[in-house]
């Protein structure tokens, strides 16, 4: 599989607090692959560089060979970012919500239809869709966002802690979502420090502390070097050593 | 341009909430009341009023008296009561609002050089207006009558002198001159004229001012505090694009809030002042002056406005980068609410020619400033002055726009934030 994401020795400090202390990694062309680590531990601020929201102090974020500090236009068109904490706009209905954001990537009215279609069916929200944003439950605001993100298709979805504050039956449809979209060519990024959901969800990953990735692999190559039951022993005994 | 149209037309959706809505409706329907209760009050000052008169004189002069009074509006009702204490305790059980005592040999004492008074009772049942209309015109007709009496002793008294003389020996005139015209007449004629003719610019520019920059600061305030502006800045759209829709949209619905609360003003202060006709001669004078706007005046107070919107709007966008929600958006709005609001005050109080050189200076430098001016120089011909303040107006807006650019265009927008609740805790 082509490499379409490349992230070199990426340092990034906040004041005094160093958040980013040499990253390294790659995405590759259809792969979920998943920044696992506990709160604080620079997963955020790893997906907004990529993001294009925050510029690196040093190190290169390369997506299809462009640079996000230099093309950061040009990369804006080929990403979907969906942060931890997102919300959409009140006064505008679900469906007006999609149609603002496919508005920004179609390239003509039809396409911009079949952007609104797919976000529709990611939704799944039905005629409440209809309806301003502001009368929508955290679970439909967040499965709005998720269909906002992946119905573009971008190249490089980055969804960070995807799941976040949604119940047990939310949180299994946004990952059953996530799985299809990547099965059409959509290469995902996401955090969490739901360890379990990563295991399920990931193809690859890498354990991120303090800065540092310590770790990168399939979860089951993880599990095998730690020899461990599941992604959660894993870190346990990576942050120990 | 249609990433641009798409982003306004969101923006404009936020903008126009229901409590909005709500919120300009109920204040024309309030200033549209307070105006028509305020209009009818002067309606009952201008009619005809009723004056309770006990007159004890009944002479010549007395009459004389009354038919001034009836000259002047007022409806005469002659009591039949003989006694000053009866009249007062009638007009008390009776809610008479005003009560004229001519007093026995009133004319006689005139005469002898020995006058006594006429007493006049207001009746207070509030502190309204008419109250105290009511008894000034009784007293200014009272004025009226005196002069007309005085007149007619000194005429007996010094025959081949006027008596204008006599009362008044030193007479002046008044010129006003503004530079090259000069005209007679007085300046607190012409003040009042050019105050009712330029009073609503300051308020309107203020009105528009102060509205945008609060929609401005909203509209950033609230993509930070309901977590949207994230994924606004990674669509692929300029920076620059969000800005400027954010300033399109809020100057456009803050022009037409100010707008609609310019109309309830209008309503609450025509029931104050109603329509009040300048006179012939202050429209001489005015004329003599040039004192009038001319297309080309109304061409440059328009594109002075207009500056002013676009730099409050800059300031507006840069204050609201900083705050982190609507709550720290309000105390952001701070220092562009005084920058507005001190040459506003300035220029109705005070002369900004009269201050100390500095401090001249420091309010020139107030790019709101400028507009306020404008209306008056250009009345005055200033035109030069004007101009200076369009372009020092356009210079702060272009360095506003590039530094607010900047922000958007780096992670500052991110990470710059409000501290100053912190530092007050701490």
């Amino acid at each position: 599989m082509e490499t379409i994401l490349k992230v070199k020795n990426l340092w990034k400090s906040y004041g005094k607090i160093n958040a980013l202390k040499g990253i390294d990694f790659e995405v590759r062309e259809g792969e979920i692959f998943a920044l696992i680590g506990p709160n604080g531990a620079g997963k955020t601020t790893t997906l907004r560089i990529v993001a294009t929201l925050l510029s690196p102090d040093k190190g290169t974020v390369e997506l299809m060979g462009y640079n996000v500090r230099k093309d950061s236009d040009k990369i804006r068109e080929m990403i979907s970012y969906l942060p931890e904490e997102a919300g959409a706009y009140k006064n505008l209905t679900g469906i007006d919500y999609l149609k603002f954001m496919a508005n920004f990537y179609a390239r003509d009215d039809k396409e911009a239809e079949e952007f609104i279609k797919r976000g529709e069916e990611i939704a799944d929200l039905g005629e409440r869709l209809k309806d301003k944003v502001g009368t929508y439950s955290k679970g439909m605001v967040r499965k709005l966002l998720l269909a906002r993100a992946l119905m573009i298709k971008p190249t490089l979805a980055i969804l960070d802690e995807p799941t976040s504050g949604l119940d047990v039956i939310n949180s299994l449809e946004v990952r059953e979502i996530i799985k299809s979209f990547v099965k059409e060519g959509v290469s995902v990024l996401l955090s969490s420090h739901n360890m379990l959901e990563i295991e399920f969800l990931s193809d690859r990953v890498s354990i991120i502390d303090n800065g540092r990735i310590l770790e990168t692999g399939t979860p089951q190559e993880l599990k095998s070097k730690y020899s461990s039951r599941n992604l959660e022993e894993v870190f346990r005994r990576i942050v120990a050593q | 341009m249609k990433k641009f149209i798409n982003l306004l037309k969101k923006e404009i959706k936020e903008l126009i909430t229901i409590q909005l809505i709500v919120s300009l409706v109920f204040t024309i329907v309030l200033f549209y009341f307070i105006g028509n209760i305020a209009r009818s009050e002067m309606g009952k000052v201008q009619g005809a009023k009723d004056i309770y008169v006990l007159n004890l004189d009944n002479s010549d002069l007395s009459g004389e008296i009354l038919r001034n009074l009836a000259f002047a509006n007022f409806r005469i009702n002659l009591l039949e009561i003989k006694d000053k204490t009866l009249a007062i305790d009638n007009a008390r059980k009776n809610n008479i609002p005003l009560l004229l005592v001519i007093p026995e040999g009133f004319a006689d004492s005139i005469s002898s050089f020995q006058p006594k008074e006429i007493e006049t009772y207001v009746l207070i049942r509030s502190f309204s207006m008419g109250s105290s209309i009511n008894s000034e015109l009784v007293n200014q007709i009272i004025v009226s009558i005196n002069n007309y009496l005085s007149d007619n002793i000194l005429k007996t008294k010094v025959p081949n002198i006027s008596p204008s003389v006599l009362k008044n020996p030193i007479k002046n005139k008044s010129f006003i001159v503004i530079k090259d015209r000069i005209a007679e007449g007085s300046i607190s004629d012409v003040n009042n004229f050019v105050v009712s003719q330029s009073i609503f610019i300051p308020i309107i520019l203020m009105m528009v001012l102060v509205f945008s920059s609060q929609m401005v600061l909203s509209a950033i305030a609230m993509e930070k505090q309901d977590k949207t502006l994230e994924t606004l800045l990674t669509v692929p759209i300029s920076r620059n694009y969000i800005v400027m829709a954010k300033m399109v949209a809020s100057g456009l619905v803050g022009l037409v809030s100010a707008g609609i609360y310019m109309i309830g003003f209008r309503f609450y202060m025509g029931g104050f002042m109603g329509n009040v006709p300048s006179s012939t001669q202050i429209n001489e004078v005015v004329q003599k002056l040039n004192l009038r706007f001319t297309p080309n005046s109304y061409v440059l107070l328009g594109i002075s406005l207009f500056l002013a919107i676009l730099c409050a709007l800059a300031l507006a966008t840069i204050l609201g980068v900083l705050a982190e929600d609507l709550k720290s958006a309000q105390s952001a709005s701070f220092p562009l609410m005084f920058l507005v609001l001190i040459p506003y005050f300035l220029t109705i109080i005070s002369d900004i020619n009269s201050l100390s050189p500095s401090l001249k200076a420091l309010v020139l430098a107030i790019p709101f400033t400028h507009p306020f001016l404008a209306s008056q120089n250009l009345m005055l011909g200033n035109y030069s002055i004007v101009l200076y303040g369009i372009l020092y107006m356009l210079a702060v807006f272009i360095v506003l726009v590039f530094i607010a650019g900047r922000i958007f265009s780096t992670d500052r927008v991110l990470t710059m934030k409000l501290r100053f609740g912190r530092k007050f805790r701490s």
